[in-house]
């Protein structure tokens, strides 16, 4: 009975590609057009990344919901000292971590005992089982920088470490995966 | 400096030294394989990159946050409420200012109580006015009768019988108006007989 519709002038002041000040500034307002957008643009890759980080689709997308929730009711407070990018998928990884947690899924997603027979696997299913064995830290740069293409300087901004670390965790990274695989390919 | 199979990965790391860990790759097969494995990694990572249609998702999001939202509304969804409060304030602080005072039952008591004093005040010095006029015309009352004053002293013995009756019924029911008004009536009448003896008897 009191709904007041938003003046379309208000809906249609966001531009074609808003960036993530005009993002943020919207969905402050209360913008569902604006909130929506920013689920374009980011819930693929975070599925993706999830789906990576839980273990399962189903998982994963329940990840990505809370994530836009728990972004949702924090907009009002967030102050842009981050980009909004940066900030969102900084959540998600918490949403992954709490979603780990909770369902005690990470002795599940361990790989399999007997993962040195499996070394004629082609190479995305044998790197999938290497990255399994990777350390947390390694395992989430390479999937940020190599698998979804975010840069260092956001991956360094999501993690809070400097640029250099993630580089540096990057290369740990690939020299462990390198390892793996060649030890599985022998 | 000589290159050699373990400066590999340090190359990798290092883009300064790629020109000569290339010259190495190009005599040695070993480094080659994990050179080329270096690349892989990177180029099959892009292949890990899982996308599937979620078309409920959003809506389930869109749904949670209304949901959400219906009970903490922004103030541009929630300023009618608060309009109708504030009216619902300022009537309450205007109301006693405005509204009759006589309207309320407690005022109305308090008004009642201090006309019905102003009116026992009033029954009161007039009792003793009509006293005061008895007490000429008793002397006259007194006299053996003639026809006009029995008449007349039957009358006031029975307007004082009738005022003493209602005075009595006043004093159960002080806030009865038709017995005030019936008071009064009666003790106008007994002022009028009194009156009216006395003046007949001046004439006579």
């Amino acid at each position: 009975m009191w709904e007041i519709a938003l003046p379309l002038r208000f809906l249609s002041a966001l531009p074609e590609h808003p960036t993530d000040a005009q993002l943020a500034e919207e969905c402050r307002r209360g913008n569902l057009r604006a909130f929506e957008l920013l689920y374009q643009q980011h819930a693929g890759r975070m599925k993706s990344l999830a789906f990576r980080l839980v273990g399962s689709r189903a998982d994963a997308e329940d990840a990505v919901q809370e994530a836009f929730l728990k972004v949702h009711r924090a907009l009002t407070g967030f102050e842009g000292n981050s980009s909004l990018t940066t900030w969102i998928y900084r959540i998600l990884l918490n949403c992954c971590y709490d979603a780990l947690r909770k369902r005690q899924r990470l002795a599940e997603t361990a790989p399999p005992a007997d993962f040195a027979s499996h070394s004629k696997l082609p190479m995305k299913l044998a790197l999938e089982r290497a990255l399994s064995l990777l350390n947390e830290r390694q395992r989430i740069v390479f999937l940020m920088f190599e698998v979804e293409g975010l840069k260092h300087s956001e991956i360094a901004a999501i993690l809070e470490v400097p640029e250099g670390t993630s580089r540096s965790w990057l290369f740990e990274a690939k020299c462990q995966l390198k390892r793996i695989l060649t030890e599985t390919a022998k | 400096m000589k290159f050699e199979c373990g400066d590999l990965e340090h190359a990798l790391r290092v883009a300064e030294l790629m020109p000569e860990a290339r010259e190495h790759l190009k005599h040695c097969p070993q480094c080659r394989r994990e050179y080329h494995l270096w690349n892989e990694i990177s180029s099959s990572a892009r292949a890990l990159h899982e996308d599937w249609d979620t078309p409920a998702l959003w809506p389930g999001i869109r749904a949670a946050i209304e949901a959400e939202r219906k009970p903490e509304r922004p103030f541009w969804k929630r300023w009618p409420v608060l309009a109708i409060a504030a009216l619902v304030v300022i009537a309450a602080i205007l109301t006693p200012l405005y509204w009759p005072r006589a309207h309320t039952p407690a005022d109305r008591d308090f008004l009642t109580e201090r006309a019905l004093a102003d009116v026992e005040k009033s029954e009161a010095a007039y009792r003793q006015s009509i006293e005061n006029l008895s007490q000429l015309a008793d002397a006259k009352l007194k006299q053996p009768a003639s026809p006009y004053i029995v008449n007349e002293r039957e009358k006031l013995l029975a307007l004082d019988a009738a005022i003493a009756d209602t005075r009595a019924n006043v004093r159960q029911n002080r806030f009865n108006v038709h017995l005030q008004t019936t008071l009064a009536d009666l003790y106008r009448e007994k002022q009028q007989t009194l009156q009216e003896l006395l003046t007949r008897e001046q004439k006579n």
